[in-house]
């Protein structure tokens, strides 16, 4: 996991370093917030890479020696096809839809749809609690 | 039901219907992506020729101005949002699992989700030529006050909102999935510095999704509660407009790097394979694509520097900074194919047209960041071409480039040679005869977004070699277009590597892979994990140390067995 980390941690670092000199340069707000933010992201997938990698011995992808067979069992779940992706863009594509024309029975409609096409997308797989 | 197996060859054009619609598999997904954004890039190309058209001679030909200004504001729109970032995310889904050795991307519904909001984001934004007061016409970087409900009404600039917020929030999901993908699911051995440069290019592109998008959707909701609700955040008299601005380019200048970026990396891939030679300087290109990808985030505000609000020497040192690390890509790009053996096939005449037109474009970049040469020529079309040279030079050039290259991958298929080079030599000539005269036009003082100029400024004769070019540059898609068709039911590809040099772990696997890509994964000792399984001989080649050398050695060597 270093280099993963380290790529976030540089993230971090530099608009650590940037964030004040430009603030002190120009003394402008908006600037100034963008920059730090960007670096708190950083900060934040780096800070979360750091502490998830203290749990686990490098994996074989991490390790320049691993065998193929290091990786065998499952992947995880993958979902072979699926409908709800597009019931779902389709019901936010409503609910933007409304701002847009400048209803807001549209959006609302939007949202009542995107309950339905949320609840499809959570539960498409799900079997009951013991039964996975 | 005992008669659906009876009816189901009947049913296909229905069963191909509900796959498209269902599928979770990145490589058709990307598929469908390459498909919707050529189709994008078809329409925004078609405008393109409109305002050509309507600029090859002095006086208004067959627009009028608001036709002119909805014209040049989808074009850009459509170029960058609709056609050159979901052509990463294309070629991110279509070759970055295959190069990890992964099953699929790391959240296969996720991205079926990303892909058809970018497709209802994009119709949302279009769908504004169908309104009463036409599309949007604010021109694509939407200033404030001038995309208030007062100086642009009308629904087609809601749509245009509402429709890029959608197409932001596709291109952010896009990249948390290929984050994700990049990091859990490499195969055994693959570590991050064995990589293949296309993958940290995808990986640092994906970073800058992270950080600049969000910001776009947050000034776009913004913007449309100015609109529509009545606040008042982008209101010129508490400094709005500079604000958006700021919002805007904070986004809009890393999302030039964010469709720049994957597209080095496919020139990277071509330029290595067809140069039979590992990357020249692979720490190097690694380190210099995390360097634009941090640094881009800071120069924002070199697009505003006419406006006097911002802070020159900052913006301008950090935009020449970032004319380091790509002269060290090019360092690179060059030592790759230096003292190699080439192939001059179409995808690498396509990577070379890359070098030269993206060099082009990233010289008059470094005049643009000086403050005291970007004022006289601010807002002319020295800009336009120096943009044009910028995204052409990369997007188009280099996804001509992946498409030859990987079109084995992507259908089975090889594209016929003949007509690619007819296709790469019109692109190529209509390309600079549209943009070089630019430069000069820009120079002598032509505004850009102009929908008519005077005959007595002198712009004539200029503004009618560049509309030719256009219309060359529009005629040298047909080559393409009949080269896909007539290869459509050439042979099939039966090696995994038809280049034969293909070092990444793409092409480890068959044309196109199976389902869930690999049937055996290869043991990955090195950057070539491909070329390793395949010419195993050659795997204990030190061609790092200086691979002129080893190429005298041999040549001595034959002539050695000559004798």
């Amino acid at each position: 996991m270093k280099p993963e980390k380290y790529v976030f941690w540089l993230v971090f670092a530099f608009f650590l370093v940037v964030t004040p000199i430009y603030y002190l340069m120009s003394r402008e707000i908006a600037g100034t917030f963008v920059l730090g933010f960007a670096g708190l992201l950083g900060g934040m997938i780096a800070g979360y890479l750091t502490l998830t990698a203290r749990t686990f011995d490098p994996r074989p992808e991490d390790r320049p020696d691993a065998e193929v067979i290091e990786a065998a069992g499952d992947v995880g779940f993958f979902a072979p096809k699926s409908m709800w992706p597009f019931w779902c863009a389709l019901t936010l594509s409503v609910i933007f839809l409304g701002p847009a024309l400048h209803q807001a029975w549209i959006t609302f409609v939007g949202i009542g749809l995107g309950i339905w096409a949320c609840s499809g997308w959570v539960l498409e797989f799900y079997r009951g609690d013991y039964k996975h | 039901m005992t008669s659906s197996a009876v009816e189901a060859p009947r049913n296909t054009a229905g069963k191909q219907f509900m796959k498209y619609l269902t599928t979770t598999d990145h490589k058709v997904i990307g598929n469908m992506y390459f498909v919707t954004s050529f189709i994008f890039f078809g329409i925004g190309g078609l405008l393109a020729l409109a305002i050509r058209a309507e600029l090859a001679n002095p006086g208004m030909q067959f627009m009028n101005f608001e036709t002119f200004n909805q014209f040049f504001t989808m074009h850009g729109t459509i170029m960058l949002l609709m056609f050159a970032t979901p052509m990463f995310s294309g070629f991110a889904n279509a070759i970055l699992p295959l190069q990890l050795g992964a099953p699929d991307v790391a959240f296969p519904r996720l991205n079926g989700f990303a892909f058809w909001i970018y497709l209802f984001g994009s119709l949302m934004a279009c769908a504004g030529f169908a309104s009463p007061g036409g599309a949007a016409s604010f021109g694509w970087f939407a200033y404030a006050p001038l995309s208030n409900a007062i100086h642009s009404p009308g629904i087609g600039h809601d749509l245009w909102i509402m429709g890029l917020y959608l197409l932001g929030l596709s291109s952010i999901l896009g990249a948390v999935n290929f984050v994700a993908t990049i990091i859990t699911m490499r195969a055994p051995g693959l570590t991050m510095f064995r990589m293949p440069i296309f993958s940290w290019n995808i990986l640092v592109t994906s970073l800058m999704i992270l950080i600049a998008f969000p910001v776009l959707s947050a000034g776009l909701l913004v913007l449309e509660a100015d609109r529509v609700l009545g606040s008042h955040v982008l209101d010129p008299a508490t400094g709005g407009a500079i604000l958006w601005q700021h919002l805007f380019w904070f986004f809009g200048h890393p999302e030039v790097y964010i469709i720049a970026l994957p597209f080095f990396g496919i020139i990277t891939e071509v330029l290595s394979t067809f140069s039979r030679k590992p990357v020249f300087g692979y720490y190097g290109l690694v380190f210099a694509t995390l360097a634009i990808g941090v640094l881009s985030v800071s120069v924002w505000a070199h697009h505003m520097f006419v406006t006097g609000a911002v802070n020159l020497p900052f913006f301008s040192f950090m935009t020449f900074m970032i004319a380091v690390p790509t002269g060290v890509k090019y360092f690179n790009w060059i030592g790759t194919i230096w003292r190699g053996s080439l192939t001059l096939n179409t995808s690498m005449t396509f990577a070379i047209g890359f070098l030269t037109t993206f060099l082009f474009g990233g010289l008059t970049g470094i005049i643009l960041a000086a403050p005291a040469l970007d004022f006289p020529v601010s807002d002319t079309y020295f800009v336009v071409a120096h943009f044009h040279y910028v995204l052409f030079g990369t997007v188009v050039f280099a996804m001509f480039a992946g498409f030859y290259y990987w079109w084995p991958k992507f259908t089975g298929r090889m594209l016929n040679e003949t007509w690619g080079k007819v296709h790469f030599w019109t692109l190529f000539v209509g390309f600079h005869v549209t943009f070089l005269v630019q430069h000069w036009l820009g120079v002598e003082g032509m505004q850009r977004r102009i929908a008519d100029y005077g005959a007595w400024e002198g712009f004539t004769v200029l503004n009618q070699v560049s509309t030719f070019g256009a219309f060359l540059l529009g005629i040298s898609m047909i080559p393409f277009l009949w080269n896909v068709w007539i290869t459509r039911k050439t042979p099939k590809v039966t090696v995994n590597d038809p280049w034969g040099w293909g070092r990444s772990l793409e092409w480890a696997t068959s044309c196109p892979p199976p389902r869930h890509n690999f049937t055996s994964l290869p043991r990955v000792r090195s950057n070539s994990p491909a070329l390793d399984l395949a010419r195993p001989e050659l795997a204990n080649d030190v061609n790092e140390v200086d691979p002129g050398e080893l190429l005298d050695r041999e040549m001595v060597e034959v002539e050695g067995a000559a004798k």
